[in-house]
């Protein structure tokens, strides 16, 4: 089975890199007989790839310790699902699974655009196989899943303890698909920029081609930028429940690694927008999707490269140098091509005024950007302080905190304004009144918050600009006649809400941001915590809560032995609520973790950590307070779902040749004046006539 | 004055702000990040500094106090270690030859006064499989 493997590992990097090279040349010299040798070159790679994955898979399930990751990561007693899991735990299982959830998605990609100019399919393909061919390069030649267990054994070294949580199963194959995902659009646009040489019929085929990128590669910037984000969501949950030091998010090179590209693919949804609607920012947009795929390499190269200060345990071998490398030849690459082919990304209009929607989308970008390189610049400035001053420095929670605060403020203040704000038309007096009206109405929950005893000028900041985001966003739903709305006379709420999906699927993703900001700002200010030392059956009161140790349990088992404390919480009058952090002992490891226990309400998280110090009598227990935790759960989970609201495609065209459904695109919203609900058809011919080459 | 310029202004204003919260808040948090022959090194001069401290714990180094509330340790080689006095929680994998990285000050006694210790998450892209040993739970003076 090994041999198996083996062989198709090498296979498989011969035929990506021969698939490569007949797609490229073949699309460029217009040779459609050598780009389908080229597909089916890649398809062979692609299946050969999975018959690897099958064999590792397997081998983890059989605990065939012949293997050495098996024998590395894998253990007899571990469960099946986390044996699965294993599969992307270590260097070389993680390299196995994104290279071929790459090569798949390459060819859904190229099968499901069939239907555009072969000649531009087949060079994103040969990109997109360019890139699976140096990633199975870095598996056959410096990290391979299938190397033999020289030293032999019956048993494995199994895996980490603190990788035994649901979230960790999830969480590293989405982000890879997060990865894989961005890949597309930046070899689409390289494909693009890239057509026929450089005389004035390449231009003009350029120019084409980037007109199609805008159109196909939205869907996939999208679904890029909502995996990730929910990848980068499920990591902070694991972190959060499973590290037991009371938060989510700790400012390291690993979570800052895939939260760089999430900013700059945010950047480049909105700038994509002001593209389509107002034929502006296209360089921008070319550029940003380049840099995020070649963020994500950034990213591997953080997690492999070894030289950053990180409370992961890395390898320090050459493979994360050929992320870098990478990385910087796509920026090279990237920057050239934009130079290169200046002509056909001339911007095609302007913005006519500071209070339209594409001036904010311009702030909130430099914004989003500026979050970024904040967060990158805090990331590497060991490498940077080690080049400049020969001292390796690194910067704190703080340095981000001071920073990237202000710059969200920012962000919400453009937010609350875009609904109510057009494209390329100032807003009317009407307009400006109802948001100041709006602006005025968002003090009434300052007021309430300085009632309850808020005192903190951020909280009040957050608190204003969140309420403003949230009346700017729904009022156009449920008020009528509220300007940004389509001017239905009679229109229920809902047929409104339905009336536009793409539109207030946007909303939806803006109000998830808001909760998670208020999330995020009331568990960072409102957090208390406390250490106490408990007798059995001692009660103390902490807060508005009595906390009562009832007595400690111990349970055996083949693999842990678990010393759980059971504490009551009593809350004002509520029931006592029995929460049972504990302390494990993994015997195969010789490790102790810690679990905790936490109470969930929408008031906020009572987060229980037992110290190591326990016995029958006493235990000593860190109790910590996170108001708010939930809406930073539910407002991560809310954009995941507008983001897949929005990518969901339009109904399709019926028998009778009428559209279900009733949207009109935002795009030219304001222009239509319907008066009524019209028929989509009817709808789209007007805008077709009035946009001219918009989608 | 045209619209680019006031955007350029708008945005100008946004950066130069963020560029001087970011002075702040570095001022504010930075740390000398350093390995433990370094610190050895340049121990007079990094007195009383806040310095963040990587390196590995020494075989047989490691002793809690009563109630394990508290860990004294070193770090580095056998030969040239670090003393390392820390308090406050400890984390669940500080064992000999964990891979640690400790937050605090260097003392005058040359002892580094550990405000946080992180142990390394052993796990994702490890390039040397672990070796399991066999210790008992209660050798590491944890609950049993």
């Amino acid at each position: 089975m090994i041999l198996v493997g083996q062989l198709c590992l090498l296979f498989s990097f011969v035929a990506l890199g021969f698939a490569a090279y007949a797609c490229l040349l073949g699309a460029f010299r217009g040779l459609p007989r050598l780009t389908k040798i080229g597909r089916h070159c890649a398809a062979a790679g692609v299946f050969t790839l999975t018959v690897v994955v099958v064999v590792l898979v397997t081998a983890l399930l059989l605990k065939d310790f012949q293997l050495s990751y098996v024998a590395q990561y894998s253990s007899r007693e571990l469960a099946w699902y986390y044996s699965v899991s294993a599969l992307w735990v270590g260097q070389a299982g993680s390299l196995l699974l994104w290279t071929w959830m790459l090569g798949s998605l390459s060819l859904v990609f190229r099968l499901a655009h069939r239907s555009h100019p072969a000649a531009l399919m087949d060079a994103a393909l040969g990109i997109l196989m360019a890139f699976c061919c140096f990633l199975a390069g870095t598996m056959v030649f410096a990290a391979d899943p299938m190397e033999f267990n020289i030293a032999g054994g019956e048993k494995g070294a199994g895996l980490s303890p603190l990788l035994h949580h649901p979230a960790m199963m999830i969480h590293p194959p989405i982000v890879f698909l997060g990865y894989s995902f961005w890949a597309i659009p930046c070899a689409l646009v390289i494909a693009s920029l890239c057509a026929y040489g450089g005389n004035s019929a390449a231009q003009n085929r350029s120019a084409e081609f980037v007109g199609l990128w805008v159109r196909i590669a939205q869907p996939w910037i999208l679904m890029a930028w909502t995996i990730l984000g929910g990848g980068i969501l499920l990591g902070a949950y694991w972190s959060y429940e499973e590290l037991g030091w009371g938060g989510y998010w700790a400012w390291d090179p690993v979570e800052n690694g895939s939260l760089i590209p999430w900013l700059v693919g945010s950047a480049l949804v909105h700038s994509l927008m002001a593209w389509k609607h107002c034929r502006i920012l296209k360089k921008t947009t070319i550029g940003l999707s380049i840099a995020c795929f070649a963020l994500c390499n950034f990213s591997t190269f953080l997690t492999r490269s070894g030289i950053f200060s990180s409370l992961h345990a890395f390898s320090e071998s050459p493979i994360g140098w050929l992320f870098l490398g990478l990385m910087l030849s796509l920026t090279v690459l990237g920057l050239a091509l934009i130079v290169y082919r200046r002509e056909p990304l001339r911007a095609g209009g302007a913005i006519t005024s500071l209070w339209t929607r594409e001036a904010l989308i311009v702030i909130a970008i430099v914004a989003l950007l500026l979050l970024a390189t904040v967060t990158l610049l805090g990331t590497i400035s060991v490498a940077i302080s080690e080049f400049v001053i020969g001292r390796r420095v690194t910067v704190g929670p703080m340095f981000y905190n001071y920073t990237l605060i202000p710059v969200s403020l920012v962000l919400l203040a453009t937010m609350s304004t875009a609904p109510v704000f057009r494209w390329r038309v100032a807003p009317s007096r009407r307009e400006k009144t109802v948001f100041l009206a709006a602006a005025a109405f968002a003090l009434v929950p300052l007021v309430i918050a300085g009632i309850l005893g808020v005192r903190q000028p951020l909280a009040f900041a957050v608190i204003w600009l969140s309420a403003g985001v949230t009346i700017t966003h729904l009022a156009p739903v449920f008020v009528p006649h509220w300007p940004g709305q389509q001017r239905g006379t009679g229109i229920r709420w809902w047929n409104r809400l339905l009336f536009n999906r793409r539109m207030h699927s946007s909303y939806l993703i803006h109000l998830g941001f808001v909760a998670l900001v208020v999330g995020v700002t009331g568990s960072s200010l409102g957090s208390r915590s406390q250490e106490i030392v408990l007798a059995r059956g001692e009660r103390v009161g902490w807060e508005d809560r009595s906390v009562r140790f009832k007595e400690l349990v111990q349970r055996e088992s083949r693999e842990k032995l678990v010393v759980e404390a059971i504490i009551e919480v009593t809350q004002g009058h509520n029931a006592p609520v029995q929460l049972r952090p504990a302390q494990e002992y993994h015997r195969l490891q010789n490790q102790w973790t810690t679990e905790v226990a936490i109470h969930s309400t929408w008031r906020g998280d009572f987060y229980i950590v037992m110290q190591a110090d326990a016995d029958a009598e006493s235990v000593r227990l860190t109790l910590i307070d996170n108001p708010l935790m939930r809406l930073i759960w539910l407002g991560g989970w809310v954009i995941v779902v507008g983001a897949g609201i929005r990518i969901w495609p339009p109904g399709r065209r019926g028998k009778n040749g009428q559209q279900r459904g009733h949207e009109v695109r935002e795009d030219h919203r304001h222009t239509l004046h319907a008066r009524h609900l019209v028929p989509r058809d009817a709808v789209c011919e007007r805008q077709e006539v009035l946009s001219g080459n918009h989608e | 004055m045209a619209i680019t310029l006031k955007l350029g202004i708008a945005a100008g204003v946004v950066i130069a702000a963020t560029v001087y919260m970011a002075y702040l808040g570095s001022r504010s948090s930075w740390q000398y990040y350093l390995s433990v022959e370094e610190v050895l090194r340049d121990a007079t001069e990094l007195t009383g500094r806040p310095i963040r401290v990587s390196g590995s714990v020494v075989a047989n180094s490691i002793s809690f106090s009563p109630g394990n509330s508290a860990a004294t340790f070193q770090i580095g080689k056998e030969n040239a270690a670090l003393a390392v006095r820390c308090g406050g929680p400890l984390p669940d994998n500080l064992e000999d030859g964990a891979e640690v990285v400790v937050e605090g000050f260097l003392d005058e006694s040359g002892i580094l006064a550990g405000d946080k210790v992180l142990t390394r998450c052993a796990s994702k892209y490890r390039s040397e499989p672990p070796v399991p040993s066999v210790k008992t739970a209660s050798s590491q003076g944890r609950p049993s």
